[in-house]
């Protein structure tokens, strides 16, 4: 037998047995290489992602369910809902320091910034960018506050100490007037926007031009930060940002179209490079000559059906607050997906972002209706979203 | 220098195979379950015990390989007599049967134990059901395991 063997192996080309076992030996190595490496690199591209997307579903276990929203509902006043909220840690660190509305903002803005702190190197530029959602929430509070002449005081109550203003908010709030609080932005990159857009604003009297030219400074941007998706995880991150984009532009459209606008009106506003709703497109939306033009010149994307399905409230009530509604689900429902899809990337915290985003809004909601008074509890279930 | 017959540094290849292989994957399972369990520690102290116990699920992976190459280092290497080449191939075979079961059975113990710990510091009611789906990924390993103890029974090293 070891004959046979030793006859095979010389037959072969090798000098011994030695030799031919050191070369299966080689090809058996680099076989093994090849193995490990294959096996091991998809994993290692989840690995940046277990940690942070352990926490994200630790705060996603704590979002509020349908019976716990139901329960404040039924709270029978605004202090009831304050206390209900203090029952839970997340909320009852804030709820005594702030006013009900800013508490809640605070929280969601806690979390954005968790988010963008533990959010894997790929993909943390895109999450920091979010934060400056804060910075642009807070200008325009601070602006309109100013224009309406409230105190530092009452000013405070509308500004979330998050963002990369955070350290100027301060003199922001103290400012005498808008003039000071554009000195106060001196060498920000919000000096410019505001600098063309607050006489448009001082001229009409509308926010939308302001808060257009804001909502399109950080969503243009953001979207540049994934404009080159480097795998998976920041594709699935240009998909979210991208349907957030589209609607955006969707809202400036349609709003313009019930108020009458036309084309140039609207297009210094437009985020022009948007997701499915590319720039030609967009034109076509902006020349349409009133809402229902809009709604039919989206055939062959996703938002002609959903938009088409809001038609009818909007034929009815003439307020444009159910496209609004079919939009934000829409965006959400884009991120639930991606939250299923991709459990073991970005899935999750983009998921949580979205729901968290839904729970501040319902809370505020809920909050609002128990405010004012003649709101059932089932008429403020009917507005949650 | 030592004389050593290539029966015995095959032997010692299938030993270190053995351990190696099944230790990276064992280590790389146990990285990510315990990376996991970090995070959900970090917002529910109550998650440590728990944590601690998908963390070292994909251990087992790592002790299966350390058995085998036990086995084979007490019954060719360290029993001094000079093995026959065929001995030292039939050890390499054990060794690659652990080493890569363990290595595919370990990492992906770990990535299912760092999913479970996710959803039961989401929702506590998934610990069992949790614990269940982690176990699944163990038997590749048990394979591996029983195949490189076959192997060495009837290859002549146990014998």
């Amino acid at each position: 037998m070891a004959e046979d063997i030793a006859t095979i192996v010389t037959g072969l080309g090798f000098p011994s047995i030695d030799a031919f076992l050191a070369v299966m030996f080689l090809i058996l190595a680099i076989f093994g290489v090849i193995v490990v490496i294959s096996t091991i690199r998809p994993v290692l591209s989840m690995f940046p992602y277990t940690y942070p997307n352990a926490r994200v579903r630790a705060r996603m276990g704590r979002i509020f369910t349908e019976k716990q929203f139901s329960e404040i509902i039924e709270s029978g006043n605004i202090e009831e809902v304050k206390n209900y909220l203090r029952g839970y840690p997340d909320y009852a660190k804030y709820i005594d320091q702030y006013p009900l509305e800013k508490a809640l903002d605070i929280q969601l803005a806690e979390n954005y910034d968790l988010v963008a702190r533990i959010s894997p190197e790929n993909s943390r530029d895109s999450f920091k960018f979010l934060l400056k959602k804060w910075d642009i929430k807070n200008l325009k509070s601070i602006i309109i506050a100013k224009e309406v002449g409230l105190s530092p005081e009452e000013t405070m109550d509308l500004v979330i100490p998050f963002g990369e203003l955070s350290d100027k908010l301060d003199a922001l709030i103290d400012a005498d007037d808008i003039n000071e609080v554009l000195s106060a932005l001196e060498g920000t990159e919000y000096t410019q926007i505001l600098e063309d857009s607050i006489p448009i604003y001082q001229e009409s009297r509308m926010l939308l031009p302001l808060e257009s030219s804001l909502d399109k400074y950080l969503l243009e941007n953001l979207l540049r930060t994934v404009a080159t998706p480097e795998d998976d995880n920041t594709a699935y991150l240009k998909n979210y940002v991208g349907d957030l984009v589209d609607s955006t532009n969707l809202k400036i459209i349609l709003r313009a179209k019930v108020d009458g606008l036309k084309f140039d009106d609207i297009e210094p506003y437009m985020i022009t490079d948007g997701y499915q709703i590319r720039e030609w497109k967009l034109k076509d939306l902006m020349e349409a000559e009133n809402v229902s033009g809009v709604v039919s010149g989206l055939e062959g994307t996703d938002y002609a059906s959903l938009l088409a399905e809001a038609m009818t409230d909007y034929n009815e009530t003439g307020s444009i607050a159910a496209f609004e509604t079919a939009l934000d689900n829409h965006v959400n429902d884009t991120a639930k997906k991606i939250s299923l899809k991709n459990q073991f990337g970005i899935g999750p915290m983009i998921g949580f972002l979205s729901r968290k985003e839904r729970e501040i809004k319902n809370l505020k909601i809920i909050a609002r209706g128990k405010r004012e008074d003649g709101f059932s509890p089932a008429q403020i279930k009917e507005m949650l979203i | 220098m030592v004389e050593i017959a290539l029966g015995t540094a095959l032997a010692a290849i299938g030993a270190g195979m053995a351990v190696g292989f099944a230790g990276l994957g064992s280590g790389l399972g146990q990285g990510i379950a315990a990376a996991g369990s970090v995070g959900a520690v970090a917002e529910d102290e109550d998650m440590f015990a728990r944590g601690i116990i998908f963390t070292a699920l994909p251990e087992t992976q790592a002790i299966y390989g350390f058995l085998i190459a036990i086995l084979i280092m007490v019954f060719t290497i360290m029993a001094g007599k000079a093995l026959p080449a065929s001995l030292g191939l039939v050890a390499i075979g054990a060794g690659a049967a652990i080493g890569f079961a363990g290595l595919g059975s370990g990492m992906g113990q770990g990535i299912t134990a760092s999913s479970a710990v996710g959803a039961v510091v989401e929702n506590e009611d998934m610990f069992a059901r949790g614990i269940i789906f982690t176990a699944l990924s163990e038997t590749q390993a048990i394979y591996g395991f029983l195949i490189a103890i076959l192997l060495m029974v009837f290859g002549g090293i146990l014998g």
